[in-house]
């Protein structure tokens, strides 16, 4: 009993009052004057989405989201394939809901997402994406 | 953290541009439509498409240039099936942000697809603040309001009720401005619309100055709060509770203006490390057993103290999902309602951890919020995690809202339909005929909006 003291009480404010998880949609006027000039048009798409989507929790690592870029935290999500982790976008997995919080992406939307927040994990490491 | 770029990095679009074009191509694509899922997880649909205009004129051509089922969908947060059809999902995710604002009426007009937690910084950068907010941000302007979404306080009303102008496309593709001075017969029935009207594309908000807030709360006997209650909400700008569940006490939120300096931490991850033991512990003691165990330790509670910018109070992102009903009670039958569902949860050893939400908002001028009328009311939660089946805990609470008069919220686990919601709604049949003029083919409708409007 006296161990969970703390934990009993964090957890019951944690409950109940929801403690703050992933952020509000990074820099939005920021992305969007850049994509102008820089990303091309097909991929300025999908960048828009990402930045309103699994940027909210994969750029601060929120909730438990593997941070991008980072080769620990994606190396053993990549370990269980493509198909596994566009399930997992998909349908949910812990924190992260389904779909992301993208209701206008896709299945290769999401594969794109995927690709960019692991660019360059997998060659680096062998794991075997495209 | 091993991690090749930094957040700063991450943000710059030059290193997001060059990343992305210069890396992986693109993977395996398919061309089967992407199903759909809200964001508990407990609703799915395989729409036929989506579709996502960039403008409202795409929007209006689309609509009057098609003809098949369409609905609306914001972030996917309501529980209550609103979105699931096998047509087209329109999807406001290109009409965002702010579009204008008025200093000195302190209004500002945002794009509907909007997210809640992207407007306060925005507002504040203009001198303006929004007067309240629900305790979720991810949800758009759009879903919020169409689903009479309310915050804490009995003197605020749900969004709704902030919304002065709005603009609205019609399924035929027609473009309406609506406030109380245009349009205005349809003023108060589009504010809380289900996305049954049309797609609303934009709305005026009224809002107020910046403000901070502090947030304060503490364990107490439930019945002591309740007997305070209506003194509690009176005196703090925001006050509400979360009975335990097996339990006497409940976690007491009070939140008033202040100008003490911003004092927010963030949760470290031991905390939430403690949050998932203690939860798992919980849940393995049967429900008889708990309740010396929950006072015991809510008794030990500390009280808190929490500043900072008010939408940064107000609101936030839950981490874990669940699924949740609640119904708003006249406020005079609110303390009895929630009485007999917290002994309901004791009598009928209910295994649930989750606390309830008991709180006030304030009557509305529009047709369908659960607030709307001449009476104040008492807004009940009840949850369950996303992981578990709601419906044996919902199904035996759910007759007791109805006892006390209850309304669904639009957005939460409910199983009324049309017979019984024109019993709670003066408009009802009001809101029915303006739904048929302006929607006479039901592209709107899906199964659960027929059952709530149609039969």
């Amino acid at each position: 009993m006296r161990i969970a003291n703390i934990s009993y009480a964090i957890a019951l404010i944690g409950l109940v009052l929801g403690l703050s998880a992933c952020g509000p949609s990074p820099a939005p006027d920021d992305l969007a004057a850049a994509t102008q000039t820089q990303v091309p048009e097909a991929d300025e798409r999908v960048m828009r989405m990402w930045s309103q989507s699994c940027a909210l929790c994969h750029v601060d690592g929120k909730g438990g989201a593997p941070h991008v870029g980072n080769v620990d935290e994606w190396l053993p999500r990549l370990a269980q394939g493509e198909e596994v982790l566009l399930t997992h976008t998909l349908e949910g997995l812990n924190n992260m809901p389904p779909l992301g919080y993208c209701m206008a992406c896709e299945r290769e939307d999401f594969l794109a997402m995927i690709n960019f927040m692991t660019a360059g994990i997998s060659a680096a490491s062998s794991v075997g994406t495209p | 953290m091993n991690s090749k770029f930094s957040r700063r990095q991450i943000l710059a679009q030059g290193a997001l541009a060059s990343l992305f074009s210069m890396t992986h191509p693109v993977l395996a694509t398919t061309s089967a439509s992407t199903p759909w899922r809200n964001w508990s997880g407990g609703l799915a649909c395989n729409p036929a498409g989506r579709f996502s205009p960039s403008t409202e004129a795409d929007l209006s051509e689309f609509l009057s240039s098609s003809q098949g089922l369409i609905r609306p969908v914001g972030s996917g947060h309501s529980f209550t099936p609103l979105v699931p059809t096998d047509g087209h999902l329109v999807v406001l995710d290109q009409l965002t942000g702010m579009l204008a604002h008025d200093t000195d009426k302190l209004q500002a007009t945002f794009a509907a697809g909007t997210r809640l937690g992207d407007m306060g910084a925005p507002l504040e950068a203009v001198g303006q603040s929004m007067l309240n907010l629900p305790d979720i941000d991810r949800q758009t302007l759009a879903g919020a309001t169409a689903t009479a979404t309310h915050g804490t306080g009995i003197g605020f009303t749900c969004l709704s009720g902030f919304v002065t102008d709005m603009r609205l496309v019609t399924p035929a593709g027609d473009v309406l401005d609506i406030s109380e001075s245009e349009n205005g017969e349809l003023f108060n029935a589009a504010r809380v619309s289900l996305g049954a009207l049309g797609i609303v594309t934009r709305m005026t908000m009224q809002n107020r100055a910046p403000y901070r807030l502090k947030a304060k709360n503490w364990v107490q006997p439930i019945e002591e709060v309740l007997e305070g209650f209506d003194e509690s909400a009176a005196s703090h700008r925001h006050f509400e509770m979360f009975p335990l569940t097996h339990s006497k006490y409940a976690l007491t939120l009070a939140i008033d203006e202040t100008d003490e300096p911003i004092n927010n931490p963030p949760p470290s991850p031991e905390e939430a490390a403690a949050f998932a033991q203690a939860m798992a512990h919980w849940a393995t003691l049967p429900p008889r057993e708990r309740m010396p165990l929950v006072d015991g330790l809510a008794e030990q509670i500390q009280p808190t103290e929490v500043v900072d910018t008010s939408y940064k109070i107000l609101s936030n992102v839950r981490n874990g999902r669940f699924n949740e009903m609640e119904y708003s009670v006249p406020k005079e039958a609110g303390a009895e309602c929630l009485r007999e569902i917290l002994q309901t949860i004791i009598d009928k050893e209910i295994d649930v951890v989750f606390p309830l939400e008991y709180r006030y908002v304030r009557r509305d001028d529009t047709w369908l919020s659960m607030s709307s009328g001449d009476e104040d009311h008492a807004a009940i939660s009840i949850h369950r995690t996303a992981a578990e089946d709601y419906r044996p805990y919902f199904d035996l609470i759910e007759p007791i809202f109805w006892k006390y008069g209850g309304r669904p919220h639009w957005g939460k686990i409910h199983s009324l339909g049309a017979a019984e919601l024109s019993e709670l709604y003066p408009r009802f049949k009001d809101f029915q005929m303006v739904r048929n003029e302006l929607d006479p083919q039901g592209r709107l409708l899906n199964e659960h909006l027929r059952k709530l409007f149609i039969s």
